[in-house]
């Protein structure tokens, strides 16, 4: 395959979204079915009332940050595409930051510029910025935290952390494997941190990392014992005050309404209605009446003891780690809706480097079965939303094979994956600059 | 005496304010329930200030008593010759949970009142009472306004679009037509209107297979604006009770729900089945550190 060049790619990218937008809005203009999400009309109502003072929560499923439809109102009187452009320039920059980032650790540029190429020619990727959907701005502050922390920059890593947080709650399930990686052996007085490059992976591990193994019980203890570190605490108290900060700046200006829309409405949302979520037809069957205590921890169970062993045995390789911790995550999820899927796919481009799954044919099944499931499930919704038939039996068992097919791309892709973790160790100081770095 | 003097002017002054906060006061009671005759943009808004939730024969009460319907009065027509409703065809349209509700209605009036009816701006108000089980969306109703299909529309009561049926209230469509020159000109003695409102199911009580909802008759207004009242909007009720259409078969719409005995079932097999994949996975990732004899994460 001949070589394209970054800019050439990233040009193009930029040209075809353009296209998109504006094409957008043609549809929206002269067809019944609009192009355009419906949750940019929610955003841009809501920014709409920002502007003339009011409560963007005034505007009905609208239950995301002020922040959102802060950066929108320019849409009042700008343009109404105004937005589609941030979001675009958004999903832009996420794939420059991933070329970045790769570039960072040493991938080589035809590698960056194909692993780039997975986000910037993704269908789901491309349509859900120019639709209007905001999640490219989040996706873009994780690749920056995450470059934030390659660069040793962990204060500005936090305050971003603390941001996107506020803004969507899914991230707090990076804050344990940040906090892992924050160790004194990677992050020294005066130094950057230092990158463990991509051409070591083929090595054996013990050439690309310190030492011995460690038994659990030892290595929970040296946890123990390093867990505080003034780097740790700062970024606890960082992240934790812009958290604080804007939500309860939000709260100030909007009262409970913020709250609820916002910040409870997701963290209790529980959605009969159909999506892909195995959950949905058993919360459906039980919706006249409450879960009990123990149904709620069961069906907390499984994303909890996943998480936690996935953050347990990857969080040094951080991208891998986030990349498995998203997709697990939205696999087990309550409620599952496409735009999800982009959390993930962010990720994705920086694992690629490490994985021997080969295209043909590991990873095509991978995909396969991935997207066919996905589109087993869309038939049977089809059939009942827009048919009417009753097909809720069938429906449910589809997105118990999207679990599945989830459940079989985590699996070949730890399988597949040359585990690299993020930072070479660094030789210990003397005793004092342990105790230094130890509160 | 600069004393009294002062006094004086004090109470010029709070007399002034209590005038003006008089003023103030019935503009803003007359511009929120209507001024005495004449009716609000929106019908229906008056009912829901005054209830929390929408009940028929309250709602039957609201329409016979409350609303002020004065249009023959203000056309200073005697004999109150309006149009009167010669067929109203009612249907569902389209399948699944996104469907139309269709009105077809043909009015007759007589010749002389073509002029009074184009002159006076006067428009059609259908209020759709929705059974509990569907729901019109606010936001769709508007884009159809700014498209033209409408010259206004709204909805009262339950606006929320994701609760199912068995957790949400009713909510009442309240649609706009103006009769317009084009539309009477067509025929010497009728005009017919047809309009068809989009609506999206909620997700029914659980049951055997089908849940039914059933629709009612909708309310009709003519309602016109008059140049020599300021424009205000008089209006008056055209009754649907002699039609014979809707007696004969009450216009239904089949809603796929839940099957309650699938609950026991469904519930084990979905905590197993994500115990089960959640199992493989960590066994997986244990095995993935050992197999590949990578140190495990450093002691940190």
């Amino acid at each position: 395959m001949p070589g394209i060049s970054f800019q050439s790619l990233f040009i193009f990218s930029a040209l075809f979204r353009v296209f998109l937008i504006i094409y957008g809005e043609w549809q929206d203009a002269n067809m019944e079915v609009r192009y355009t999400d419906i949750d940019y009309f929610v955003f841009s109502d809501a920014a709409t009332l920002m502007a003339s003072g009011k409560s963007p929560y005034e505007r009905s499923t609208y239950c995301y940050s002020p922040l959102i439809a802060f950066l929108l109102m320019p849409n009042s009187f700008l343009h109404q595409t105004w937005g589609k452009f941030l979001f675009s320039a958004s999903d832009l920059l996420v794939g420059l930051l991933i070329h970045r980032i790769l570039k960072l650790r040493g991938v080589p540029e035809k590698l960056c510029t194909y692993s780039t190429m997975v986000w910037l020619f993704n269908p789901f990727t491309f349509t859900i910025g120019t639709r209007g959907n905001c999640e490219p701005i989040i996706c873009s502050m994780i690749l920056w935290i995450l470059m934030c922390l390659m660069n040793g920059h962990v204060l500005q890593a936090a305050f971003w952390y603390g941001l996107v947080v506020h803004m969507r709650i899914y991230p707090i399930i990076y804050a344990l494997p940040i906090v892992l990686l924050l160790d004194p052996q990677h992050f020294q007085p005066g130094k950057k941190p230092v990158l463990v490059e991509w051409s070591s992976r083929a090595l054996k591990p013990s050439s690309a990392t310190s030492s011995s193994k460690t038994s659990i019980t030892q290595y929970i203890w040296n946890f123990c014992i390093n867990m505080i570190t003034w780097r740790r605490v700062m970024f606890g108290i960082i992240s934790a005050s812009t958290f604080f900060f804007l939500t309860g700046l939000s709260f100030h200006l909007y009262g409970w309404d913020f709250l609820h829309e916002a910040l409870l409405y997701h963290l209790t949302r529980t959605d009969p209605r159909h999506n892909f979520s195995i959950y949905f037809y058993h919360i459906y069957l039980h919706y006249e009446h409450e879960f009990s205590i123990l149904e709620k921890l069961i069906s907390f169970l499984p994303q909890f003891i996943v998480q936690l062993v996935l953050i347990s045995r990857f969080a040094l390789d951080l991208p891998f780690c986030l990349f498995l911790q998203t997709l697990a995550f939205v696999a087990f999820n309550k409620v599952i809706t496409a735009q999800y899927f982009v959390w993930f796919f962010c990720l994705l481009p920086l694992i690629l480097p490490w994985s021997n799954i080969k295209l043909v044919w590991k990873g095509l099944a991978c995909i396969i079965l991935w997207i066919g499931a996905q589109t087993n499930w869309l038939a049977w919704a089809y059939l009942l939303e827009f048919r009417g038939k009753n097909v809720f039996f069938q429906l449910w068992v589809a997105s118990l094979l999207f679990l599945a097919a989830n459940t079989f791309v985590i699996i070949n892709t730890i399988c597949s994956h040359l585990y690299s973790p993020l930072f070479q160790q660094l030789k210990q100081g003397g005793k004092l600059k342990q105790g230094y770095e130890r509160i | 005496m600069e004393a009294r003097l002062l006094l004086v002017r004090i109470n010029s002054v709070l007399q002034f304010v209590l005038i003006f906060l008089t003023i103030i006061r019935s503009y803003v009671h007359a511009s929120t329930t209507g001024q005495a005759g004449y009716v609000d943009k929106y019908i229906t808004k008056t009912y829901f200030e005054k209830h929390d939730s929408l009940i028929d024969p309250e709602f039957d009460n609201f329409i016979a008593n409350e609303i002020p319907l004065t249009l023959c009065k203000v056309l200073e027509d005697g004999n109150c010759v309006l149009p009167t409703l010669s067929n109203l065809h009612r249907s569902v349209i389209g399948e699944g949970s996104h469907r139309h509700l269709s009105s077809s209605i043909i009015f007759k009036f007589q010749p002389e009142l073509k002029i009074k009816l184009v002159a006076h701006s006067c428009e059609v108000i259908m209020t759709e009472r929705l059974p509990s089980g569907v729901f019109a969306d606010p936001f769709e109703l508007q884009h159809l306004v700014q498209r033209g299909v409408f010259s206004d529309a709204a909805v009262f009561g339950d606006t929320n679009l994701e609760l199912p049926s068995f957790r949400s209230n009713r909510s009442v469509v309240e649609i706009h037509m103006s009769i317009g020159s084009k539309m009477l000109s067509r025929h010497h003695d009728k005009f017919e209107i047809n309009c068809e409102v989009p609506l999206h199911a909620r997700y029914p009580p659980l049951g055997l297979g089908f849940s039914r909802v059933e629709f009612g008759q909708p309310d009709l207004f003519m309602c016109c604006s008059l140049e020599v009242n300021g424009f205000k909007r008089s209006c008056a009720y055209l009754p649907t009770n002699n039609i014979s259409d809707y007696k004969a078969s009450p216009l239904a719409w089949e809603i796929p729900c839940g099957i309650r005995e699938h609950a026991g079932v469904v519930s084990a097999i979905t905590y197993c089945f994500a115990l089960v994949s959640a199992l493989l996975i960590v066994v997986l990732s244990f095995c993935y550190t050992d197999n590949k004899g990578s140190s495990k994460p450093k002691s940190l």
